[in-house]
């Protein structure tokens, strides 16, 4: 009795000194969250005062930087054309019937249009340009960061911003329009000759109906929809890539960028959906 | 950051390695920059930004389904576009179309524009141009629009679907009174059915209409008796008629005596008549006597007169005479 009574207190030290931390530990976690969060809009703010500086565009770093687009473009261009092909067929197919069996075949293109080239074919690039280009491209910086052994800070000095950096978020940003573009032509394409067939004495009609969809607002927020969405495709993945420590598994990191890069998504997709239809 | 190239011949091969790139990658941003360009073209030729069209307004009572952008037909093909649409200070609505002058010809002075909204689908602008000799149609016009809508009279007509629902439930309602009339009815010509028969369902009692029917019976019987005593007493009154048509219309009978009895009376009033007319002879007599005893009542006026003025001669006489005899005697002469 008198032996254990010393070793009373000590256990309730270390108990309590348990309780604490347990206690600190979502506080830490959120922390950590903000931090993460805060990171991304550092470096996307960084990043973007770097595109509109003229000193970035320097002949030194230009042929970097058109490796960059050339690759981000060159590595999704085609298969993303093909899938987006693909899926439009399909997919214009199954409305247009639909609609004929409902007669409502005038309402057909409007729909094929809004699904397909406002909704769909500009988030499936974003992220095809994500999984094919921006995301490899963060894990091999983060690689090449570890091997040189760069510390964060040391990642974000104004040269190797430009050197590094921004030569992979402008081939993410070049690239995400473009498969966008091209793709929604070939939507629009595809809806035509689905609805009409080889004539071109429907293009009035069809002419007029694309017209009648892309109203001034809904182009402006299909542009900035776009360009929002290359941002965010861009930006997340390189600012995980800056930030997160060396040591950290690479799983786990590009597990994390992956995850914000997804909830940014979205919150641009339903933004956009509330400016839009709202 | 790249490693550099150490000897020349790798330097130029990067170098070549980078022109190449750098082309690629500017036929990259040109298509991108190309697409867009095109592609904002396009809309805008789509949205007819290149059209010169002439204006057109058209007023409503009700927006309701028209849009910015949204067509005016004309047999089915798109002639215009709306612009914009205002609520005027009248309350009406101003709806703004721009007609591409190519396609401004089908709209003339008698143009007719309607708005019609369908059950399914958007609603559509539409101009009918019967007359297509009249003049045509101004720039900047005002017109009408009539608006055909299949959808407005259905809250009316479930409006008064659902009255007479509410009406036709009140009616049917077990304890509505056309369900009790019904039952009452039914109970009426089950009655009906049973022994007691009419009278019964009009009295309501069994027993009571028994009794009722056996009073009918006998009120019937002695009615029976009624109508044989009454035969016998028409037989006799027609026999009392026979005989008063003797006594009165007879050769003997009263009617002739009366007949005779009138000449009489007509004989009687002549002789009445003759007498009458010696009476009249006998009145003017008697009045011409009567005229010469007022002449005679004048004559003795004067005579009264002229004996009043003797008698009162007399008597001064006689009062002289009085005066003068110490006798005293009354003096007082009386007429008759």
């Amino acid at each position: 009795m008198t032996a254990a009574e010393p070793a009373a207190p000590a256990d309730r030290a270390r108990r309590r000194v348990a309780a604490r931390a347990w206690l600190r530990r979502p506080g830490r976690a959120l922390r950590g969250w903000l931090r993460g969060w805060w990171q991304v809009a550092w470096t996307g703010a960084l990043l973007l005062a770097l595109v509109v500086s003229p000193a970035s565009y320097a002949a030194r770093h230009r042929p970097a930087q058109a490796r960059q687009i050339v690759a981000a473009a060159a590595q999704t261009l085609a298969w993303f054309t093909l899938l987006a092909l693909l899926a439009s067929v399909v997919l214009t197919h199954i409305v247009i019937v639909t609609a004929e069996s409902y007669g409502l075949t005038r309402y057909a293109i409007e729909m094929v249009v809004r699904v397909l080239v406002l909704e769909l074919i500009p988030l499936a690039a974003a992220l095809a340009v994500a999984l094919r280009y921006s995301l490899p491209a963060a894990a091999e910086l983060a690689g090449l960061r570890r091997s040189a052994g760069w510390s964060s800070p040391a990642m974000r000095t104004p040269e190797r911003l430009r050197a590094l950096l921004l030569p992979r978020l402008l081939g993410s940003v070049v690239a995400v329009p473009l498969l966008a573009a091209i793709s929604g032509v070939l939507a629009l394409a595809v809806a035509y000759l689905s609805l009409h067939g080889l004539t071109l004495w429907a293009m009035t009609g069809f002419t007029r109906i694309v017209g009648q969809i892309f109203d001034p607002a809904t182009v402006l927020v299909f542009s900035l929809k776009t360009l929002a969405f290359s941002l965010v495709v861009a930006v997340v993945p390189l600012a995980s890539a800056v930030h997160d420590a060396p040591a950290a598994s690479r799983t786990r990191a590009g597990l994390r960028a992956l995850s914000r890069l997804f909830v940014l998504l979205l919150l641009v997709e339903v933004a956009a959906l509330a400016a839009q239809y709202a | 950051m790249p490693p550099l190239p150490a000897d020349p011949a790798a330097e130029a091969a990067a170098e070549t390695a980078d022109r190449g790139l750098a082309v690629r990658a500017a036929v990259l941003l040109v298509a991108l920059a190309l697409l867009f360009l095109v592609s904002l073209g396009y809309l805008l030729y789509a949205r007819g930004m290149f059209e010169r069209t002439q204006p057109l307004v058209l007023i409503a009572t009700d927006s309701e389904g028209v849009r910015v952008g949204m067509d005016l037909t004309f047999s089915g093909f798109p002639i215009g576009r709306v612009r914009r649409i205002l609520l005027a200070d009248d309350g009406s609505v101003r709806i703004h179309v721009d007609v591409p002058l190519a396609q401004a010809r089908w709209l003339r002075e008698s143009s007719v524009f309607v708005l019609a909204r369908g059950l399914v689908g958007a609603t559509s602008l539409r101009a009918y141009s019967g007359i297509l000799d009249d003049p045509p149609l101004p720039p900047g016009a005002e017109r009408q629009v009539l608006q055909g809508d299949a959808t407005a009279d259905i809250p009316l007509i479930v409006g008064s679907a659902r009255e007479l629902l509410a009406q036709l439930a009140a009616l049917t309602r077990a304890d509505a009174a056309l369900a009790r009339t019904l039952v009452q009815t039914q109970q009426f010509a089950q009655r009906l059915n049973e022994p007691g028969g009419a009278l019964g369902a009009v009295l309501g009692d069994g027993a009571q209409a028994q009794r009722m029917a056996a009073r009918v019976e006998s009120a019937l019987q002695r009615s029976e008796v009624l109508l044989a005593r009454s035969d016998a007493l028409l037989l006799r009154i027609d026999a009392a008629v026979a005989r008063a048509d003797t006594r009165v219309l007879g050769e003997a009978g009263l009617l002739a005596e009366a007949q005779a009895g009138v000449g009489e009376l007509r004989g009687l009033l002549a002789d009445t008549r003759a007498s009458l007319a010696r009476v009249d002879a006998l009145l003017a007599q008697a009045q011409a006597i009567a005229t010469d005893v007022r002449g005679a009542s004048t004559d003795l006026d004067l005579l009264r007169a002229e004996l009043e003025a003797s008698l009162r001669r007399v008597d001064q006489l006689v009062g002289e005479v009085n005066r003068r005899w110490p006798f005293a005697r009354d003096t007082e002469l009386r007429l008759p």
